[in-house]
């Protein structure tokens, strides 16, 4: 019987095992050059005829049809300012969570859908993301995104079908104002955003005047807690870099949770009982008012409880980075704060 | 008595059989391929549907005025075409082709471990895919082609998860029992750096919730192909692997004995099964029970054999997760759910099922 | 032997070492193509380990092993497969795997990439289920047959490997006794008709000597014998490695030589095997006047016989209890033949005779006339006799033969401490 020597097996083994390593590189190699390619390449294309290069807040730039008629905003916020610079007729589309499963009045409060006269037909499903067959259907021009999208997939969308996307996502109160002029140049209505900005300007000027004054007197500026939420555990708040705690600064407040170290941290009962704040704010809106909020650990033993200074606000005033948050939100806190102060 | 005839007919009967079920999985993937543009989110009327589909793959030789007699939306026939032919169709080959990614890697896994509980996340892939996601959210990387950025970051964690293990099991404590403990431990390290990550943007951990959840999405063609593309070639080589994994179910030893060199073939079965997990999961998030189930259902119609459970197997994936995206948009019509929570509607119970049937000499049978 | 191509198996100084035991120590072995080995030895002695060593599981750290010439840890796991068939000890397949294809996985070592299996491969399957008789079993699950049936499917997929060597653990341990003789005996045939070498790791001794053509046994990871089956088993072996008393006989219809096992080496006994390289003394004795003698040479390091004595005697008992290798008679009976015949064969072997203060009879009579003729030869120490105590049942021939041992050098002594200092070296007795 003849010896086996080295045979043809184990060597196309070996082929096999080499064809794996190398498709590995391959794909991965693929990957990164196909992004470096796109990068480049958007960066150096011009854009056509009757459109116009804008620059969002993300940095992102997309080439926008010069005075879109059939807009899509994704967020209340944006919905805010279209409303306000009266381009509530060239919106088709809002986001929802999917219209069987809460609809509108997930991410639009009562007032808003009455005050916009929004209606379900207008449904772009969304979480995170949203539905592409019926955001193709309504033929939008341009969409307006805020910070609850997912930044892939509206660039998905902007370059597979070819919807160009702007990102409002302003992350200061400087931020909201510089958006109107952005959204005033895409919608080309400079005079409806001048308007509007030099109201938001007002407004925050005259909170600067306040806190300027208060500090001339040397008078304290009160201590305060925004809670948005309440659990047997403590007190849900906005910690620093959020707009919460913007606002707070801005209304001539010290807010308890300022230095924080999560932007939306909970504080136990203990630690807002031992800060005791002299003010206490509880958001309400989205079936929250005050009865939600009075189960919350050491509620009744606050001082700001006991001497009736514990009020609530739409809890949309501090979430929400749109001119609400300025024209309305801003000022109801500083009367709050600073009763009798004249603004 | 016997002569080479006789276990020759074994044989042919034995192959043709396994054709068969490969050919019957195929047809009936071919029929879901072909009804499923019927279904999506805006309703179109089949009719119109079919006439689009024929226009569109004939170059506009036929049906020129496709939406003749049919409801028509502000973007009119040209929005209907474009949702059926580019939305629609990516999204159903997205599905096709991740669906048998699953299918195929938890097929093999199953294989390599030798578990019947085993699927394409056990080795940590999953968090590995996360975190490459969370990444790109929380720290807003390269904005303005991230859509093509997260995949990428997604299929480089998930694969580097998989490295990670592959460097164990080339090591001298190579064994099985390693394997699962380095994918557990790694599983728990990348979560735990995970929820660190989010705790800091609550945004960034909403989208991340989501992309858990596993949702089917359309894309751009060129981004269908890659993914095509890559779980093609790794799914045929796995395919080519059934016999390696047949030996591998008596024992390293065994099989060792036999020519298979175990190690070996462990590490090129985890390579390429990690590949094609990452693959499919890098645009769709994490789908669960795809996996686990598809192996299963070809054991229980085609038996123990790798060669056919393997190719069998990527074929149910692909239906299965085809048959989730149009079970979903029949039941909640206007809609598109997360597809991760249909296949688990539809894989657990079905599971339970096949755990109950389970015969008493079976296939998979004991620890 | 040139170790090239002819020899199948060749072990090379191999130490194999798990850890802080050592498995092997130092095994050299040479197993020439177309021989039966069988490895024998107690568990743990290094059977499956030199096993393992020759499929490449286990790594030597000293040494090599050569499968037909080349080493072991060069050769790919493909080669390796071609060239030596494993047939491992319990298989337990969890799949209900058809018996032909489980056959056919012999085959994968044949098999390029995508290649299929071929009329070449099923006829290989078809020739090997028919060789052991399982051809008509070929569509039934692997676990719908028998324990036996299923050793035999794995032996046929052995054969599909057509590997020249094939090695086999233990094969017959769960097989009832119908099936233990079928296999071996395909087992023997596939060696002597086709050449196959085989080397089978068997616990049972007798199986061993019955079908192979060679033993090797293993001790403790050493090599301590080696040979034909009849040159290798003995009483002395068993004891010395497995701690057995036993008998040996041998086969009337095929000459194999073949062990009655009857108890163990009683524990504190002085491990068998601890001998400290002098020569077995020889202790007549009877009636429990031996047994003191007995242990006190074991406790001193001699490796002790005694006889010939009768069953139920107290002096066989502390015999076996201690391992020695006795000559054994019915009680009551005179010496018989054979017994007479195994005694003379233990005094040859014996560098020394104690003759104990037995009471004598015309049953164990013969055991004074056979010690006398050791006279000359070897020292024969005669304990004295206890004054007043009656021994003599003879009628004084015991007497006469005892006369005759003092007349002829035998040295008188008392007790054990005489004993053991007349026996030391120093005090001038003929060297063992």
């Amino acid at each position: 019987m003849h010896l086996p020597g080295a045979s043809a097996a184990p060597r196309a083994s070996r082929l096999r095992g080499s064809v794996v390593w190398l498709a590995v590189i391959l794909i991965v190699g693929a990957g990164a050059t196909a992004v470096a390619a796109a990068a480049y390449y958007e960066s150096r294309s011009n854009c056509a005829a009757g459109t116009i290069k804008v620059t969002d807040d993300l940095g992102r730039q997309d080439c926008i049809p010069a005075n879109p008629q059939r807009v899509v905003v994704l967020g209340p916020s944006i919905m805010d300012s279209m409303y306000r610079l009266g381009l509530r007729n060239l919106v088709v589309g809002v986001d929802c969570y999917a219209p069987d499963l809460g609809g509108l009045s997930d991410d639009y409060s009562a007032d808003q859908i009455a005050l916009w006269n929004l209606s379900s037909s207008m449904c772009v499903q969304t979480g995170p993301t949203f539905d592409v067959e019926t955001l193709i259907a309504l033929d939008p021009q341009v969409v307006l995104a805020a910070t609850i999208v997912s930044v892939a997939d509206v660039e998905q969308i902007s370059q597979t079908y070819h919807i160009p996307v702007v990102m409002i996502q302003p992350s200061t109160l400087e931020g909201v104002v510089a958006d109107e002029e952005l959204l005033g140049e895409v919608f080309n209505v400079p005079s409806a955003a001048g308007t509007l900005i030099t109201t938001l300007e007002a407004t925050l000027t005259e909170a600067q005047d306040l806190q300027s004054r208060l500090a001339a007197n040397e008078t304290a500026f009160p201590s305060v807690i925004v809670t948005y939420s309440t659990d047997s555990d403590g007190y849900w708040t906005f910690g620093p870099g959020t707009f919460g705690d913007s606002l707070i600064r801005l209304a001539s407040g010290t807010s308890i949770s300022s230095n924080a170290s999560l932007p939306y941290p909970e504080l136990s009962g203990e630690q807002v009982l031992a800060s005791n704040p002299a003010y206490l704010v509880y958001g309400t809106g989205f079936g929250l008012n005050e009865s939600s909020f009075t189960s919350a650990p050491f509620w009744s033993q606050l001082s700001a409880t006991q001497d009736g200074n514990a009020v609530g606000m739409d809890s949309n005033y501090f979430t929400e980075p749109d001119p609400t948050m300025v024209l309305i939100g801003l000022p109801q806190l500083i009367g709050i704060l600073h009763p009798g102060a004249s603004l | 008595m016997g002569d080479p005839s006789a276990t020759g007919n074994h044989r042919t009967r034995s192959i043709r059989r396994r054709s068969w079920v490969l050919i019957v999985l195929l047809t009936l993937l071919g029929l879901g391929v072909f009804f499923s543009p019927l279904l999506g989110t805006v309703q179109i009327p089949a009719v119109t549907v079919l006439r689009i589909l024929l226009f569109r793959a004939s170059g506009g030789a036929l049906f020129p005025d496709p939406c003749a007699g049919a409801a028509v939306p502000a973007s009119g026939c040209a929005g209907l075409i474009e949702i059926v032919w580019d939305a629609r169709l990516s999204e159903i080959m997205l599905a096709v082709v991740v669906g048998a990614a699953l299918g195929i890697s938890g097929g093999t896994l199953q294989g390599v471990f030798r578990n019947p509980l085993a699927d394409p996340f056990l080795l940590g892939l999953s968090s590995g895919g996360t975190l490459g996601t969370a990444v790109v959210v929380v720290f807003r990387v390269g904005v303005g082609e991230q859509n093509l950025l997260l995949p990428l970051f997604a299929f480089v964690g998930a694969i580097a998860t998989g490295a990670v293990i592959l460097a164990a099991a080339r090591s001298r404590f190579g064994s099985v029992e390693t394997l699962l403990l380095t994918g557990v431990a790694l599983s728990s390290f990348l979560s735990a750096v995970l929820s660190l990550l989010l705790l800091y943007s609550p945004s960034g951990s909403l989208q991340v919730d989501f992309w858990l959840l596993g949702n089917l999405g359309s894309l751009d063609w060129s981004q269908d192909g890659i993914a095509f593309g890559v779980v093609l070639i790794a799914g045929a080589l796995l395919a080519t692997y059934g016999r390696e994994l047949n030996l591998l179910q008596l024992g390293s030893d065994v099989a060792q004995s036999l020519g298979v060199d175990a190690r070996r073939v462990r590490v090129r079965l985890i390579l390429l099964a990690s590949i094609a997990t990452a693959a499919a999961v890098a645009f769709t998030g994490i789908i669960g029970f795809v996996g686990l189930v598809s192996p299963h259902v070809v054991r229980r119609v085609a038996g123990n054999d790798y060669r056919v459970v393997l190719p069998g197997a990527a074929l149910v994936g692909a239906g299965f997760l085809l048959a989730a995206r149009d079970l979903s948009l029949a039941v909640f019509p206007g809609t598109l759910l997360p597809i991760g929570i249909f296949t688990s509607f539809a894989g657990a119970p079905f599971f339970a099922y096949l755990l109950f049937r389970r015969r008493q000499v079976s296939t998979m049978g004991g620890a | 032997m040139t170790g090239g191509a002819d020899t199948a198996l060749r072990l090379a100084s191999v130490t194999v070492r798990y850890g802080e035991r050592t498995a092997l120590q130092d095994v050299d072995l040479e197993v020439p193509r177309g021989q039966f080995l069988a490895l024998a030895g107690p568990n743990g002695s290094g059977k499956t380990t030199l096993l393992r060593a020759a499929l490449g599981f286990a790594v030597p750290g000293v040494g090599h092993l050569e499968l037909f010439g080349d080493d072991v840890q060069t050769l790919s796991v493909v080669e390796r497969a071609r060239r030596v068939a494993w047939v491992p000890q319990d298989e337990s397949p969890r799949d209900d795997v058809p018996v032909l294809d489980y056959v056919l996985y012999g085959r994968y070592a044949h098999l390029g990439w995508l290649e299929g299996e071929g009329r070449e491969d099923r006829d290989a399957a078809t020739r090997a289920l028919r060789a052991v008789d399982l051809l008509d079993r070929a569509d039934d699950g692997i676990l719908s047959i028998s324990g036996g049936e299923r050793q035999r499917a794995i032996l046929a997929r052995a054969l599909v490997q057509e590997a020249p060597l094939v090695l086999l653990d233990e094969p017959t341990s769960h097989l009832d006794i119908a099936y233990q003789i079928d296999f071996l005996t395909r087992v023997q045939d596939l060696s002597r008709e086709r050449g196959v070498t085989v080397v089978a790791a068997l616990h049972d001794l007798n199986l061993a000597a019955r079908y192979a053509d060679r033993i090797v046994v293993l001790s403790r990871g050493r090599r301590v014998a080696d040979g034909a089956p009849t040159a290798v088993l003995s009483e002395e072996l068993l004891a010395r490695v497995w701690g057995v008393v036993a008998d040996l006989r041998r086969d009337p219809r095929t000459g194999a030589p073949y062990l009655l096992p009857h108890h163990l080496v009683a524990a504190g006994a002085a491990v068998p095997g601890a001998f400290l390289g002098r020569g077995p003394v020889h202790v007549v004795a009877g009636g429990g006047s031996g047994a003191p003698y007995l242990r006190a040479l074991t406790e001193a390091g001699y490796r002790v016989t005694a006889g010939a004595l009768h069953l139920l005697d107290s002096d066989l008992e502390a015999a076996e209890g201690l391992g020695a290798l006795t000559a054994v008679e019915v009680p009551f009976a005179p010496l018989g033949e054979e017994v007479r015949s195994k005694l003379r064969t233990l005094l040859d072997a014996a560098t020394a005779v104690v003759v104990a203060p037995f009471p004598v009879g015309p049953s164990n009579l013969p055991n004074l006339e056979e010690a006398a003729r050791c006279l000359g030869r070897i020292p024969i120490l005669l304990v004295r006799r206890p004054a007043g105590v009656e021994w003599d049942f003879t009628g004084g021939q015991a007497h006469a033969l005892e006369e005759r041992l003092r007349l002829g050098g035998a040295r008188e002594i008392s007790d054990v401490g005489e004993m053991l200092a007349a026996l030391a070296p120093s005090s001038g007795s003929p060297p063992s």
